[in-house]
């Protein structure tokens, strides 16, 4: 295949044997010729982008106008679907692998599934002091340690679920589909609060001047003294995002701590993993917080994030391959123990048709089919 | 709302002053970028490398001379492209290739194609946005594999065991993401070989 040797020659992988059957049928006409020099050229000129925005707006906006669509017109057809439950998809039932628990690793390297926990369950301390207490849903942990002794547990909140933990110092956080976390298990007495973030999580700090509250996500600090705020430092995105609701927080590169910015209420900072640098604007933080209380929101949103955002909540796949949708904003709050992922679908149809084709948790959107 | 441009734009103040701090931004952002274009020219590494520190000291050194930070971008490149140019035309591209047929062929080839772009600073911009949409717009698996591929240069068979796929699917999502890209892209890259035919 001509297509395959094309992407092994521009990834420099491909053999000289290969490379003499690409320039053999690039040879062959003008047309060939064209089409490898336009792809060697889209190919460099790629370069071009090697920080992707994708969370923040383009460096230069000159987007042509995009519908805006609202969801909550929809409210009575979201009902009429409900109504039809047989049509929501049970994701559950899917033959899965063991991440799909909620885990908590102890610091001794015992690991447990948080789903386990049938009702309010005690953890002890060698000296027979409370720890914890874990329920389903949630853990609480309680009491301070000697510096030397702070020993950190970690918690895996796989795709399709939520937890919410109460730190030793009071401190809530809650965490959303896909995201782990890595904290004290209970703070020590002096220094700072560290805890480690790869994903997303909304923070209500407890307040304690004498021990500011650092949020360690990628190569960026988020330091608190007391407030609440969201992060979003999903790995698989470009940027990592913090949002103050209440409070004040400063974020800066570990790296660099030169390279930092004091957020007020109401703005959002985003840090760029590649270009590296800290912008900031101003946002409702509602919207960013709005998981955490078990909705979606969306707001000029552009599909892709969308998707994305699916495909953490709800555990499945989605492969899109239809441009119209992709360029497409929309607009909407969805409340996600209401509504299945065919819900969803179903309403953003409304506004740009399209086909899509469930199998197990694998979404696949096409173009519409062409209706008389 | 531009914050982002707002921030460079300061930044680009300071540059053109001789503030050194505000140069280390442009050369931290730029550096990568001039380094994996020469590359796909030069096919080495430390020279794609040199070649990037030597535009950006250029850079540097004709501070004055930009009008406006889109000209960063465009001056950088621009100079890239020449330089690539020149050692090609020099000879002083290693063979990559057993065959001299190939070889020459390739250079033939590479020659047309840097010809062929022209970095104008609109244009450029308006290039930058329109791949930077191009590539989020891709499928969120495309777009990874397409991403571990070209920014951070991994290998099909890491691609795979990272995204736990078959080497087919990395395949697949590879000529998948190229054959959008190129379509978005073509309409521009078709008005730029207009514009060479015509000149």
């Amino acid at each position: 295949m001509i297509t395959k040797i094309i992407h092994k020659y521009l990834s420099n992988e491909a053999s000289e044997q290969e490379v003499q059957t690409l320039f053999d049928w690039i040879d062959v006409s003008d047309e060939n010729k064209k089409h490898f020099i336009s792809l060697k050229k889209t190919w460099a000129l790629t370069t071009l982008s090697e920080d992707i925005l994708i969370n923040s707006a383009p460096v230069i906006s000159i987007q042509p106008k995009k519908k805006v669509y609202n969801f909550l017109k929809y409210a009575a057809v979201f009902l009429v679907l409900l109504g039809l439950g047989k049509l929501a998809l049970n994701f559950n039932q899917k033959p899965k692998t063991a991440s799909k628990e909620i885990v908590l690793e102890w610091s001794d390297g015992r690991s447990e599934m948080m789903s386990k926990t049938k009702k309010e369950i005690l953890v002890l301390n060698q000296d027979r002091l409370l720890v914890a207490k874990k329920f389903p849903n949630q853990i609480i942990y309680f009491g301070k340690v000697q510096d030397e002794k702070v020993v950190y547990n970690t918690l895996k909140v796989p795709y399709g679920k939520r937890f919410k933990l109460t730190l030793s110092d009071g401190t809530v956080v809650n965490l959303n589909s896909g995201t782990t976390f890595r904290y004290p298990e209970q703070f020590g007495v002096n220094g700072k609060r560290n805890v480690y973030l790869i994903g997303e999580a909304f923070f209500e700090v407890a307040k304690d001047k004498e021990h500011p509250f650092i949020v360690n996500a990628n190569q960026v600090d988020v330091e608190v003294l007391g407030t609440k705020f969201n992060i979003s430092a999903y790995p698989e995105n470009p940027s990592v995002n913090s949002t103050l609701v209440e409070g004040s927080i400063q974020m800066y590169e570990v790296a660099n701590k030169q390279n930092l910015v004091l957020l007020q209420p109401n703005q959002m900072a985003t840090w760029q993993k590649n270009s590296k640098k800290i912008t900031t604007k101003e946002v409702d933080p509602s919207f960013y917080a709005a998981w955490t209380k078990g909705e979606l929101a969306f707001k000029d949103t552009p599909f892709s994030t969308i998707a994305k955002i699916i495909q953490r909540t709800y555990d499945v796949e989605i492969i899109n391959e239809n441009s119209d949708l992709a360029k497409q904003n929309f607009t909407g709050t969805i409340k996600i123990s209401d509504s299945s992922v065919e819900n969803i679908l179903e309403l953003l149809k409304r506004d740009t048709p399209f086909n899509y084709a469930i199998k197990q948790n694998t979404i696949t959107i096409t173009n519409p089919s062409i209706t008389k | 709302m531009n914050n982002n441009n707002s921030f460079e734009l300061n930044l680009f103040e300071s540059f053109k002053e001789g503030d050194e701090t505000a140069f280390t931004y442009f050369y931290d952002k730029y550096f990568r970028r001039i380094t994996a274009f020469s590359f796909q020219f030069i096919y080495d590494h430390d020279e794609a490398e040199n070649l990037a520190q030597e535009a950006l000291l250029y850079l540097w050194q004709n501070r004055e001379t930009i009008e406006s930070i889109n000209g960063v971008q465009s001056f950088l490149y621009t100079y890239a492209k020449s330089k690539c140019l020149n050692m090609i035309r020099h000879n002083k591209v290693k063979d990559k290739f057993k065959s001299e047929l190939l070889n020459q062929k390739e250079r033939e080839l590479d020659i047309e194609i840097l010809n062929s772009v022209q970095f104008d600073t609109l244009e450029l911009t308006e290039l930058e946005r329109l791949i930077q949409e191009s590539i989020s717009d891709l499928p969120p698996k495309t777009r990874e594999v397409f991403i571990k591929k070209r920014f951070e240069n991994k290998k099909n068979a890491e691609i795979a065991e990272e995204m736990q796929v078959t080497l087919k699917a990395v395949e697949a999502h590879m000529t998948k993401a190229l054959k959008i890209l190129k379509t978005k892209l073509s309409d521009y890259l078709f008005l730029i070989f207009i514009l060479i035919c015509n000149n």
